[in-house]
């Protein structure tokens, strides 16, 4: 897959690093010519220039590019190389890292952005995880909030301890996609029971989120 | 930062006259298309107002999408208009979006 990335900060680095390592044509774009020289990845090409300029888009080749990730350190960069990227270029995917979460409405489709990733939401997304159990925690949302993965840790009064995956009930839209128990993944068969403190991870599309919280938390839960 | 502009008059994509038919169209690669209006359809209600406007020549039809917009003056259907962006595959076709758009008479 060919991949851009403009931003080559500590964030656009890793990621050429890690998407060049598996195989894909990455290129980096940045207009701080200090950034690119540390820019040391074999394989990887780099194009200095303004990401938000049409002209250095498409000398990075986005024309033909699979994929763009607008990593910058800045919200409104990343919004202008999306919409150009999408709108100049028909780029089939568009990723972009939301740095204020105060910002993160405006990454949706209105700017080109297919998938916009926001730190500090994942990062109390975790938080969350790690200090709640027995209530639904929102791990990431795909498709603008259409689909999104979540998690529950079942708490001693969960309905749905000791009960069979197959017979919980959860809605049509609803797929557990893995348990974890005592450290351990378990893939979701049909006939597990599950257990107090299991965190069974669900993937929800549309609004089922109140059918689930129901099945795997119980009545009382909010 | 230029994104919503577009000077049309300084380098034409494609010559007047010769534009490439519809059914010919390369995906991804920028260019202009003449043809008629014969579908418009408006999503102003629910979330992002959205104007779809379905444009077809004699061999075939595509879509232009504007985001963030409920309608545009002038074209209406049956107007023959020059659509110029960058086409990208769809589910219903070629589609358009944010093109820049000439109204012809």
């Amino acid at each position: 897959m060919k991949i851009i990335i403009a931003g080559a900060g500590s964030v656009g680095r890793y990621m050429a690093e890690q998407l060049s390592s598996t195989g894909n044509e990455v290129t980096l774009i940045d207009s701080d010519a200090n950034a690119i020289s540390r820019v040391n990845i074999a394989g990887v090409t780099v194009t200095l220039g303004d990401a938000c300029e049409v002209d250095t888009l498409s000398k990075a080749g986005l024309s033909n590019a699979d994929v763009v990730a607008a990593v910058t350190g800045d919200d409104e960069d990343n919004l202008v190389i999306s919409l150009l990227a999408k709108q100049e270029f028909a780029v089939p995917r568009v990723v972009a890292r939301v740095n204020n979460p105060n910002n993160e409405w405006m990454f949706n489709e209105m700017w080109g952005v297919d998938v916009a990733v926001s730190t500090p939401h994942l990062l109390t997304a975790m938080v969350e995880e790690a200090v709640s159990i027995g209530s639904l925690v929102r791990i990431m949302k795909f498709e603008h909030g259409k689909a999104q993965l979540a998690e529950v840790t079942l708490a001693a009064g969960s309905p749905a301890i000791g009960t069979r995956i197959a017979d919980l009930g959860l809605p049509r839209e609803t797929t557990v996609v893995a348990i974890m128990r005592d450290g351990h993944v378990l893939s979701p068969q049909a006939d597990i029971p599950l257990h107090q403190g299991d965190e069974v991870v669900v993937l929800l599309t549309g609004d089922v989120e109140q059918d689930v919280r129901r099945v795997l938390i119980g009545n009382s839960a909010s | 930062m230029n994104i919503f502009r577009r000077q049309r008059s300084d380098s034409p994509v494609v010559e007047e006259s010769v534009y490439p038919l519809i059914a010919s169209l390369t995906p991804r690669s920028k260019t202009a298309i003449r043809g008629r209006v014969v579908r418009i359809v408006r999503q102003p209600t629910q979330g992002l107002p959205t104007l779809l406007v379905r444009i077809e020549d004699a061999s075939g039809a595509a879509t232009a999408v504007w985001l963030g917009r409920r309608s545009i003056g002038g074209l209406d259907l049956g107007r023959t208009v020059v659509i110029e962006g960058v086409p990208m595959t769809s589910a219903t076709g070629l589609r358009f979006l944010n093109p820049a758009y000439t109204l012809l008479p």
